[in-house]
């Protein structure tokens, strides 16, 4: 099968204005009846009148253009309408919202997925999918958000299906299986569109699920090619032909790779000049080490892959033999550096193990790295030579030496919950600067003997997260990533769980579990606004405007992972009270009307 | 099997005079206007008694009661259609009629109170002519759970298709089907609208006979019933309103 690929290059530095010159003009974006190109995904970043894509652009930056509301507007935000979630399923509101052609696209907790009036937040139609009850998610029922390409809305659902909706009526046009949900897999991430490709991972990683990248043609969803990212497995390449991934064996042994996990279950980033698609994947399988020696590749580590075949052209792997459940899933940024005089195609990554890379985002060349918390005692640095961390020898021990069960237990940092986990950091081009939404904790951890059994938690091993500071666990850190440096910090008594948005006006916003969508200045970390939602913010604010007014919308309703696994952080947690809804900000018509002026 | 003649004995066969023009409706149905606006509007409206449908006067079961459409000497129809007037839900089936497949259809189907069951079928000049009956009903048949819905283990059976074929007298061959299937309504709080909306029955090639739109008002693992005028093994190919396709060839 041949897809054709529209090709359009996201234009850096001295170039951009001319193209959003052109833009004004509407000579660039071919616009066919409201349709959504993989062109227009690829602009999305330069658009301010709509988000096409999850991560607001391919390069998953998070950060708009648009100042209408800035630093001194930003104390006449309010509300211009809110929607609720619903029914008696209020558990966490992950989501990201999608907005095209005055409609807003939001999935909800237990697979579902909503069209509103993005001006009045009116439901134009809901989508319920039919869940069953042996579903197995690991860390709530989350749904991240969906894609939009041609007349399409697909998201993915907790029983690993992937479902196509007609953007107009919600009308179901297509689903697909990703995988076994009795197996242990599920989905809860935001697929990707890119070369002209459905891109989707699965989840499951802690039922022993192997971790798999899928390409679908996104208006059949038939399968174009699969890349396995465990060693050893076999993917398909365009035209069914059999691939493996890796070589078998070469970092794993015997027969451990066979359940090795890796599940890469948050969405991927694109760099459509490159045609590369960068996707991060999780923790081995078991946790418990000891049985499973060698690097395991490609678990805990940043893919890099062609989206033409899926086959991998680089990958960096940040955990090898990972034992403190760093998956190494989080979003890999792209941007560009100054690196020795030269302007570099870089990328950056704040993993859950406590280190912040940046990495050159053609070959994987590691530029340099640095702790982004100020608490990480399982390794010492990053050797910027050959790219592996500098461990200290802080893992629990092999249960085989112990008498009884259990091995020794060690207190490392970070918990595996991670210095960041899923909840997305924001590059600002007008600061330069990546904002990371952090938590600082550690755990006990300590390891069993374990044997794989489908369907069942596939763990080896114990563990309990603790705070290390009274007074917070979240820091959202603003960091150089020339230098490495932070240039200041904003702590927060509960994790930080929710993604961040910066914008030209000089402002980043992020929730909290407190119930907050706050707005900070972008060079200091001061508090110029907040306001309350009702319930905690662990979803991921976007912005776009409409009619001249600028807009800001983001998902409250407390879950995750924290409340089910942060051990004696619940205490911290255990008061924040259920909710559900969509809120939307605009400037009171009195500050719209003097910062037209 | 035997459940379902069973019943058919017992049924009253309505029928309320000959055609007559539209606006006057002779079973005198408190939910015909809006029928007649939802269904039928600047359409041409007949009300014959050669379109019957039979189903018990009383719903035992309100969840599934058995019903059968049986149409005598009208030609050139073109579609069917099953309308409960009182029900949230109010369409059952539609689907198309032609040389192939003849203009009878046995189905079950919910109800929500006492009310009219009414056929319609549309002849070739796009007139449409209806009959019915009344079902006296408990109710509450569209508002309830369904079974599936408390059984933890729907989905492993979902799908699951019993299906006979065999001839009658006049060349017919009558298909009888039933499909493991929720049919959730919605309107059952924090169960999502869940049921099948098409089911095409296709010939061996995969040519399409008929194209059967169905609502969430059909019962609860329907169980449908065609006759057809053709010969040879019958192809079902259905979807659920969430994209689950089902498929089966019955053999004759």
């Amino acid at each position: 099968m041949r897809f054709t690929r529209t090709r359009s290059m996201l234009t850096g530095g001295a170039s951009s204005a001319l193209v959003l010159a052109a833009l004004a003009s509407g000579n660039v974006v071919a616009s066919d009846n409201g349709v959504v190109t993989q062109q227009m995904i690829n602009e999305d970043a330069m658009h301010t009148d709509r988000v096409t894509s999850y991560g607001m652009g391919p390069y998953h930056q998070r950060y708009s253009t648009l100042d209408q509301v800035n630093r001194d507007t930003v104390g006449g935000l309010v509300p211009a309408w809110a929607f609720s979630f619903g029914g008696e399923q209020q558990r966490g509101q992950e989501t990201q919202a999608l907005i095209h052609d005055g409609v807003m696209f939001i999935t909800g907790s237990y697979s579902r997925m909503w069209a509103l009036d993005a001006k009045s937040g009116e439901m134009l139609w809901s989508y319920e999918h039919r869940l069953p009850d042996g579903i197995s998610p690991c860390c709530d029922v989350v749904n991240r958000g969906a894609a939009i390409y041609d007349d399409l809305v697909i998201f993915g659902t907790l029983d690993a299906m992937m479902v196509a909706v007609d953007r107009e009526t919600g009308r179901v046009r297509w689903r697909e299986r990703i995988a076994d949900y009795q197996a242990g897999y599920s989905y809860t991430a935001a697929p990707l569109i890119a070369n002209d490709l459905l891109i989707h991972g699965n989840s499951g990683g802690e039922f022993g699920a192997v971790g798999e990248v899928t390409a679908r043609d996104p208006r059949t969803g038939e399968k174009v090619w699969s890349r396995p990212v465990v060693e050893g497995h076999m993917g398909m390449l365009p035209g069914g032909e059999e691939s493996m991934t890796g070589e078998k064996n070469a970092t794993w042994e015997g027969e451990a790779y066979v359940q090795g996990g890796g599940a890469p279950w948050l969405g991927g980033s694109y760099d459509p000049e490159l045609n590369l698609i960068y996707i991060g994947t999780g923790n081995p399988a078991p946790w418990n080490a000891y049985s499973r020696p060698g690097d395991n590749l490609y678990t805990s580590t940043t893919l890099a892959l062609d989206a033409d075949n899926g086959e991998i052209v680089w990958h960096y792997q940040t955990t090898p033999n990972d034992h403190w459940d760093y998956d190494g899933v989080n979003e890999l940024v792209l941007f560009d550096l100054e690196h020795d005089g030269e302007t570099v195609k870089a990328a950056a990554k704040a993993d859950r193990n406590g280190f912040f890379y940046v990495l050159n985002r053609e070959n994987g060349e590691l530029l340099n790295a640095a702790k982004f918390v100020d608490n990480v005692n399982w390794a010492e640095g990053i050797d910027l030579e050959t790219g592996r961390p500098i461990e200290t020898g802080n893992r629990p021990g092999n249960p085989a030496d112990a008498d009884g069960e259990e091995g020794e237990s060690v207190v490392a940092q970070p918990a595996f919950l991670g210095g960041k986990n899923w909840n997305h950091m924001s590059y600002s081009q007008r600061t330069g600067l990546f904002y990371i939404p952090a938590n600082e904790w550690e755990m006990e951890i300590w390891n069993e003997p374990v044997t794989y059994r489908r369907g069942a938690a596939y763990l080896g091993a114990g563990f309990t997260i603790r705070p290390i500071y009274d007074d917070k666990v979240g820091v959202l850190r603003a960091m150089d990533p020339q230098t490495l440096e932070v240039k200041f910090e904003v702590p927060n008594p509960t994790p930080l769980w929710s993604s961040v948005l910066t914008t030209a006006g000089g402002l980043v916003f992020y929730g909290t579990p407190e119930g907050h969508l706050k707005a900070i200045c972008d060079e200091t970390g001061e508090e110029l606004w907040h306001f309350q939602t009702g319930s905690g913010v662990v979803g991921q604010p976007v912005t776009w405007e409409m009619d001249g007014e600028q807009y800001i919308t983001v998902a409250s309703g407390w879950g995750g992972a924290v409340p089910l696994w942060g051990g004696e952080i619940g205490p911290l947690v255990s008061h924040i009270t259920q909710g559900g809804m969509m809120w939307t900000f605009k400037l009171a018509d009195i500050h719209a009307a003097s910062a037209n002026r | 099997m035997k459940h379902l003649i069973g019943l058919v004995l017992g049924v009253c066969l309505c029928a309320v005079g000959t055609a007559q023009a539209a606006n006057e409706d002779p079973m005198r149905s408190p939910g015909w206007r809006i029928i007649e606006q939802r269904f039928f509007a600047d359409q041409t409206v007949v009300f014959d008694d050669r379109v019957q449908v039979l189903a018990p006067q009383s719903a035992e079961d309100t969840f599934a009661v058995p019903g059968f459409v049986r149409v005598d000497g009208i030609e050139d129809i073109e579609r069917l259609l099953v309308i409960i007037d009182l029900n949230p839900v109010q369409k059952v089936l539609e689907m198309d009629i032609n040389e192939a497949v003849m203009p009878s259809v046995g189905f079950r189907f919910k109800v929500q109170q006492r009310t009219p069951v009414r056929a319609a079928v549309q002849t070739s000049d796009g007139t449409w002519h209806l009959g019915g009956t009344w079902v006296n009903a408990a109710g509450g048949g569209c508002t309830a759970p369904s079974t599936a819905s408390a059984d933890p283990d729907w989905a492993k059976r979902l799908g699951e298709v019993d299906a006979a074929l065999w001839r009658r007298d006049g060349g017919v061959q009558r298909l009888k089907t039933r499909l493991v299937h929720p049919m959730d309504t919605g309107l059952v709080d924090n169960i999502p609208a869940f049921y099948l909306e098409t089911l095409e029955l296709q010939d061996e090639k995969g040519d399409v006979l008929s194209t059967v739109t169905i609502e969430s008002a059909m019962s609860e693992n329907p169980v449908l019933s065609f006759d057809l005028a053709v010969d040879g093994p019958v192809r079902l190919n259905g979807r659920d309103n969430q994209g689950n396709r089902f498929r089966a060839l019955v053999q004759p």
